[in-house]
């Protein structure tokens, strides 16, 4: 584990303050390093801890975080690691959020900089949610669990501290979202009928993943009454298809969070998950009168691809949301009832799914692999 | 932008009020902090393709300030 006098060193930003919270609480607010909650401060001590679970040389960029393109390093994600209140286990997922929002394709300068709601939604899988105990299941989007909350704010602070995503002059959104402060879970795997997600995309089912969406809030589907999957799935297609969401205009792989129950119902139906996404293709659509003159007029141009040779007559003409069958993901999270939720995208992006390794390449079963020392 | 700027060519990004900052930082942290940023009336969006008109007739005369200047 590296020393701390050395730490001290690489960071070149050690300072001191009196070990008061107030004044802490003072300071960290004077230099604008939180989201608005108070922080754990980041003492060396702690952030010395937090990297005993990193591989990785603690001062070497992982990643630059836009639109400040501030050099992502570990030392500096650790600091925010432990503002936002994470257990040093929970380390190794937070690098592995940051090297995937930090590829090309997901576009996070644009998710940062957009007058969009978009923030970045976390989904873990395999054995490492498990292992540090993250809620998959009831309120998993909402308060109540350590890991989700914390692994979510410490991207977060990452986001605001590193990438310079300040309300009016890096981030641009015009309302924000309350997912702007943590947007994180797991996967209910257990509850789940089909494939989870890290199987879906192309890795073992105990290999663990962080898969990330540049993602609004959660938009409810509520259906008690539906007896088997194509009325669950009509239910879910109608709430999908709006004429306020970016994917109406752009691909950007929207997600369909599916409770347990509704899960359940559909699977017995006899769905498979890739049935799942071809009805939501077929259903999910949008007659296009349904938006006004102006919107048809000049943004007929982006329908074309899906629908050739429409015109701005074809009024009853449906526009798809989701832009081919595999244009839609579909995971299973929360807990009993009879709900789901759809989550748009920011459109221009894509997901990105990463499995957690070693520096040298080698699958990490566990976060302890990580630990030096 | 910043690129295009640094082969010498003559660039500007033109932005509506509420984004001079992001403008600005964005020239900086590339590197061109000289960067010619030409205001436009915000908003862009949601306006008449007339109104688009007036926002580009503000921003054209400036360019082409630009680009004698550069002749020069």
């Amino acid at each position: 584990m590296i020393a701390t006098e050395r730490l001290l060193e690489i960071s070149g930003a050690a300072l001191e303050v009196d070990d008061d919270y107030e004044a802490i609480d003072a300071y960290v607010r004077g230099k604008n390093w939180t989201d608005g909650l108070p922080v754990v401060p980041p003492t060396a001590e702690r952030v010395r801890a937090m990297l005993a679970y990193c591989d990785r040389p603690v001062d070497a960029p992982v990643a630059k975080i836009p639109p400040r393109f501030g050099e992502a390093t570990p030392l500096r994600l650790a600091a925010n690691a432990v503002m936002a209140g994470c257990l040093p286990q929970y380390f190794p997922l937070v690098l592995l959020a940051i090297e995937a929002l930090c590829e090309e394709r997901f576009n996070l300068y644009g998710i940062q900089a957009t007058t969009h709601p978009c923030s970045t939604l976390l989904v873990v899988n395999g054995p490492v949610a498990r292992e540090l105990g993250m809620n998959g299941g009831h309120n998993a989007f909402g308060p109540g669990n350590r890991a989700n909350a914390t692994i979510g704010r410490a991207v977060r602070l990452a986001m605001w501290n590193i990438g310079g995503a300040i309300p009016a002059s890096g981030d641009m959104s015009t309302h924000g979202a309350p997912s702007k402060y943590t947007y994180c879970v797991a996967e209910n795997e257990a509850a789940n009928p089909w494939e989870p997600l890290n199987v879906e995309m192309g890795f073992s089912a105990d290999t663990s993943t962080v898969t990330v969406y540049g993602a609004e809030p959660p938009h409810n589907v509520n259906d008690h009454e539906s007896l088997d999957g194509e009325g669950l799935l009509k239910m879910i297609a109608g709430t999908i298809a709006q004429t306020g969401a970016n994917n109406i205009y752009y691909a950007g792989e929207p997600l369909v969070v599916i409770g347990p129950e509704h899960a359940a119902s559909i699977a017995k139906s006899g769905f498979s998950k890739r049935d799942v996404k071809a009805f939501l293709f077929e259903h999910a659509r949008v007659p296009l009168g349904n938006l006004s003159d102006d919107n048809i007029v000049r943004r007929l141009k982006q329908f074309e691809p899906y629908l050739p040779g429409l015109t701005a007559e074809q009024r009853d003409r449906p526009v798809p949301i989701i832009k081919g069958e595999e244009g839609v993901h579909v995971i299973v999270v929360g807990g009993a009832g009879k709900h789901s939720v759809y989550i748009p995208t920011f459109g221009p992006t894509r997901p990105v799914t990463l499995p957690l390794k070693l520096k040298d390449g080698t699958l990490a079963q566990s976060v302890e692999a990580f630990r030096q020392g | 932008m910043a690129e295009l700027r640094k082969r010498g060519l003559v660039t500007a990004v033109i932005y509506s009020g509420p984004f001079r900052k992001l403008g600005e930082t964005q020239a900086r942290i590339f590197g061109v902090p000289e960067l010619p940023l030409i205001e436009i009336t915000h908003p862009l969006g949601g306006v008449s393709i007339d109104e688009v008109r007036e926002r580009a007739e503000m921003a054209v005369p400036v360019f082409i300030d630009l680009i004698r200047k550069h002749q020069k």
